[in-house]
């Protein structure tokens, strides 16, 4: 109960610091292993190169895809600041449902982008223990 | 003729609340589609049903309150907002409106309808003040950096926006005065409608370049809330 009113408090009495800071950024890699075989990390869900009038116009009115992207970023942000089972399992459950079926491990990592001076850095905060996918993938179904 | 008296025209509480549950229909069926094609069925199938309820006018407040415990269920589905702010604004309105209809008396049903007005008046101004106290966003590099290397850009192309300083410098300062003096449009009825259209604009362009389109429908649904307050006060 307590929880719930902790969640629930921010809601009706909102901070609206929006971009107060633009923090270092998450992505979420993944990669598949199977016995030896150890794949290399893949970012999930890569954004398109190019988005036409057309398509920008339609996610007005639907935009699923981007929106559970969007909250996987914010699953991957409540992981580091305050680690929970849930937001790991989100993000195995959400990762397993856009890859094909299969009988390897499901391992994912975050990555944090972010800005020294001019360049960019990427630096791995999180990486997460081996999940059976067929596992995954059933509870996802 | 007929701008002008849109632009001058208010609406009392009664039909405020009206327009909201209109707007919220659409919006909050809008949000459940897109769940619905992730699954969770047990909530959105529920919420999409009071989303039809509420825009066709039936069943009075119930659907109202029915889709705030949604609210409060996804909330512990998600251990928080599945989509930041939208998700906020959502359970905002809806906390306002549940507590409007269930006001004893007039006084408190505009209490809570107020109280929905200051915070979509705060949601701009405190999202301005907090950038205008930052040296970052106050030089440009700040939006440079949201195109550079954050989460929201919608496109890879996108990114070529933050080898454009001077442009994003001008945008970032017009976003950060629009959202500092947006208060100032409550002391006139033409000059608030004027605003919440350039603010409607606003979240276009966010949702056009970030992808946030439920926060576009969302905000929209509070405006009636602002238009009723701005003349009960002023």
């Amino acid at each position: 109960m307590l929880r719930l009113l902790s969640l629930f408090l921010p809601t009706v009495i909102p901070s609206w610091r929006f971009f107060k800071t633009v923090a270092p950024s998450p992505r979420i890699e993944y990669r598949l292993i199977e016995g030896e075989s150890i794949g290399d990390w893949q970012e999930d869900r890569p954004r398109p190169t190019h988005l036409g009038l057309g398509q920008v116009l339609r996610r007005m009115l639907w935009n699923p895809d981007w929106n559970e992207q969007l909250y996987l970023v914010s699953c991957s942000e409540r992981l580091i600041e305050a680690p929970s089972q849930h937001s790991v399992d989100e993000i195995n459950l959400r990762v397993a449902r856009t890859l094909p079926e299969g009988a390897q491990m499901l391992q994912f990592r975050l990555v944090f982008l972010s800005r020294e001076g001019a360049r960019l850095v990427k630096l791995v905060e999180y990486e997460s223990t081996q999940v059976a996918l067929a596992s995954l993938q059933a509870v996802a179904a | 003729m007929s701008a002008l008296v849109f632009l001058q025209s208010s609406l009392t509480a009664g039909e405020a609340m009206g327009w909201m549950q209109l707007l919220l229909s659409f919006a909050i069926g809008q949000q459940s589609l897109e769940h619905l094609v992730r699954g969770d069925r047990m909530i959105f199938v529920p919420r999409l049903m009071l989303c039809g309820a509420m825009g066709l006018g039936i069943g009075g407040a119930w659907p109202v309150w029915g889709l705030w415990v949604i609210s409060l269920a996804m909330l512990r589905r998600y251990q928080g907002p599945y989509n930041g702010g939208s998700d906020k604004m959502t359970m905002l309105i809806l906390s306002c409106l549940s507590l409007a209809h269930l006001a004893p008396t007039p006084f408190w049903q505009e209490m809570a309808l107020s109280y929905l007005a200051v915070q979509l008046v705060l949601s701009y101004f405190v999202s301005g003040w907090v950038k205008v106290v930052n040296p970052e966003w106050r030089c440009g590099e700040a939006l440079c950096d949201v195109f550079r290397f954050s989460a929201y850009p919608v496109s890879e192309a996108l990114r070529s926006l933050a080898e454009r300083p001077r442009f994003l410098f001008v945008m970032g300062w017009a976003v950060i005065l629009f959202e500092l003096v947006f208060p100032l449009a409550l002391l006139d009825p033409v000059a608030l409608k004027l605003a919440l259209l350039c603010a409607a604009g606003f979240h276009f362009s966010n949702a056009c370049f970030f992808g946030l389109n439920r926060f576009f429908w969302i905000w929209l649904c509070a405006y009636p809330a602002l238009i009723w307050f701005q003349d009960r006060i002023f």
